[in-house]
């Protein structure tokens, strides 16, 4: 499952108030990006169970919301969850990091 | 692939150098060096060690330009943007009146601490965020404050040079007239320590600040330049209220005024042993040892020039000025007047106080402000204490240089010690640029001492060749005709 994101930002389903707020920085559709938009779905499916809400951010194209969160590089995820923040740096490919970032058991991997 | 190279054209019948276009930096006597500016549109680098002053000199160049009507973008990743403001106001800049304006902005990204590492990234974002500022402000120029904190994610030297690459594509696209600059020193990045920084910049700036003799001094070293000619010295500067000030270059031309009409030396009888007085623009030595009355004639040169209308800045090395107003007043010559009347300017510090470049700009500064006639420095001698021998020549064949430059007349007081003085007259070394020499000695007879004053040398002038004696009055030097000798040494009026 991959949620078709042009643009700017695009949210996935949350039902109740989610876990998880997701913030991924991609520089338009180059192949970096590209790779952490699909491993980031791959995420929510599986680990997160929907239990997130996601905003896809194109710093192409929104720069401000990138130097507000002091983003320099790309693709990047910003999550905040229960008032902490985590940056992850890159195509979000080892997911045993990302899981511990996140703080949730490296079940599935 | 960029197409900026030399292009030679088709027709190359007549070769003629064009110059680069450059871009002025409008920071004091770095046009000189750079022989007119940055290269335009194109990326400098400026490295250095801690406290060497990088930081200042892109933000001023961004300030000037702000001023000139060339808005400037300066992405600070180190420093809070608040902090880059605070320490700018220090220097007299009001960064938050050209914010306001819109031909300033201070950006303050920072890369977070403690960020995960999964997978490949790249500069993307930063660039999409100066492409947004650069965008809206109409930037024509960019300083990034340091580039090394952007490499420091990558752990990776081949990625470094990657995203570095393209972050000078980046510039070199939009063609803004670019500063980075880099920490130099133990902890640099390996890849940025081998010169792939120096290898792509356009042009390469160097600055250092070192202790020498217990003084501090910075320097800037130009590295290369592509396409440009330029100064290739270490060239000291300053950083003080108003920012950067680079030393006046010693240039290889020498562009002295020539010697002018004569003027008095305040004394009737030693304009006659001169063959008429003093010539202008000269450069007058007065070497003597201890008390034999060389501050005294440079005072009474100074009191004349300023009671003709014309203005004396007196550099003293060796007095504070209540001290030397007041030593004057015994032999009768009155300053005060002069001072009054603004057009005397007494200069009094401490030779070891600060470093040679900094009296050297000091110097010029006044020389610029008040417009002298005349200097009078004294000492020469005191010179050697704001370092080194080597110093003092620096500092006074410089000084001496730019007087000659604006066609100021310099009189020089050098403290000789006894014995070795005929050596020691011409003071460090510089006697091709004396053109007059005044030489002040005791003489003893029948157990008394006298002075005595010689005209060694007086460059274009028919001048006496002996030894003359003379006496400090209570309505100054008064000079004895050879033969009416034994007076008492002082009659205080």
């Amino acid at each position: 499952m991959k949620p078709k994101t042009k643009g700017a930002k695009a949210a996935a389903p949350a039902k109740k108030a989610a876990r998880h707020r997701l913030r991924l920085f991609v520089a338009g559709n180059e192949p970096n990006s590209e790779l952490a938009r699909r491993n980031l779905a791959q995420l929510i499916t599986g680990v997160l169970k929907d239990n997130c809400e996601l905003e896809i951010v194109d710093v192409l194209q929104d720069f401000k919301t990138a130097l507000a969160l002091n983003v320099l590089v790309t693709p990047a995820l910003v999550v905040d969850s229960a008032g902490t923040r985590v940056t992850i740096f890159g195509t979000l490919t080892d997911t045993h990091k990302v899981l511990a970032a996140l703080r949730l058991p490296s079940a599935v991997a | 692939m960029k197409k900026r190279a030399l292009i030679l054209g088709p027709v190359a019948a007549s070769i003629k150098a064009t110059p680069i276009p450059k871009v002025s930096t409008g920071i004091c006597g770095l046009d000189e060096i750079l022989e007119g500016g940055l290269p335009n549109g194109r990326t400098t680098l400026a490295g250095g060690g801690p406290g060497s002053g990088k930081t200042v000199l892109g933000l001023e160049f961004l300030y000037r330009g702000a001023r000139a009507g060339q808005p400037g973008l300066f992405v600070s990743l180190e420093e809070r943007a608040a902090a880059v403001r605070q320490n700018a106001l220090a220097l007299g800049w009001d960064l938050a009146a050209l914010e306001k304006a819109g031909k300033l902005v201070l950006l303050d990204p920072r890369l977070p601490a403690e960020a995960v590492v999964s997978g490949d990234f790249s500069l993307k974002g930063f660039l999409a965020i100066l492409h947004g500022q650069v965008r809206a402000l109409r930037a024509r120029r960019i300083v990034i404050d340091a580039v090394d904190v952007l490499t420091r994610v990558f752990d990776d030297p081949k990625r470094e040079r990657n995203e570095i690459y393209a972050l000078h594509e980046w510039l070199d696209e939009h063609q803004l007239t670019a500063i980075l600059t880099v920490k130099l020193g133990e902890e640099t990045e390996p890849s940025l320590r081998h010169g792939f920084l120096d290898f792509m910049a356009d042009c390469v700036l160097r600055l250092d600040q070192r202790v020498t003799g217990q003084v501090t001094t910075r320097r800037l070293r130009v590295i290369k330049y592509r396409g440009s000619g330029f100064g290739r010295n270490e060239y000291p500067y300053l950083i003080g209220p108003g920012g950067t000030s680079f030393v006046p270059i010693s240039k290889v031309e020498l562009a002295h005024q020539p010697l002018g009409g004569r003027f008095s030396s305040g004394q009737s009888r030693l304009d006659e042993l001169l063959g008429g007085g003093f010539l202008r623009a000269a450069c007058i030595l007065v070497a003597g040892t201890s008390g034999t009355g060389k501050t005294t004639l440079a005072a009474s040169f100074a009191r004349a020039a300023c009671a003709r209308g014309e203005k004396v800045l007196y550099l003293s090395f060796e007095e504070s000025e209540s001290a030397l107003v007041g030593c004057m007043l015994s032999p009768g010559l009155d300053l005060r007047p002069a001072l009054r009347a603004r057009k005397l300017q007494i200069q009094s510090v401490l030779p070891e106080a600060v470093g040679a470049e900094e009296h050297l700009l000091r110097a010029c500064q006044t020389i610029a402000e008040f417009a002298p006639d005349h200097l009078v420095l004294d000492a020469i001698s005191a010179c050697r204490r704001m370092g080194s021998e080597q110093t003092a020549f620096d500092y006074l064949t410089r000084l001496v240089n730019m007087c000659k430059q604006r066609g100021i007349t310099c009189l020089l007081v050098n403290q000789t010690a006894g014995l070795q003085e005929q050596q020691e007259i011409t003071g460090i070394g510089f006697s091709s640029l004396v053109d007059a020499v005044l030489l002040l000695r005791f003489e003893e007879q029948e157990r008394t001492m006298h002075r005595a004053l010689l005209v060694m040398k007086a460059r274009g002038s028919n001048h006496s060749h002996q030894y003359h004696r003379f006496r400090i009055t209570g309505h100054g030097i008064e000079i004895l005709e050879n033969g009416d000798a034994g007076l008492p040494e002082r009659r205080l009026a």
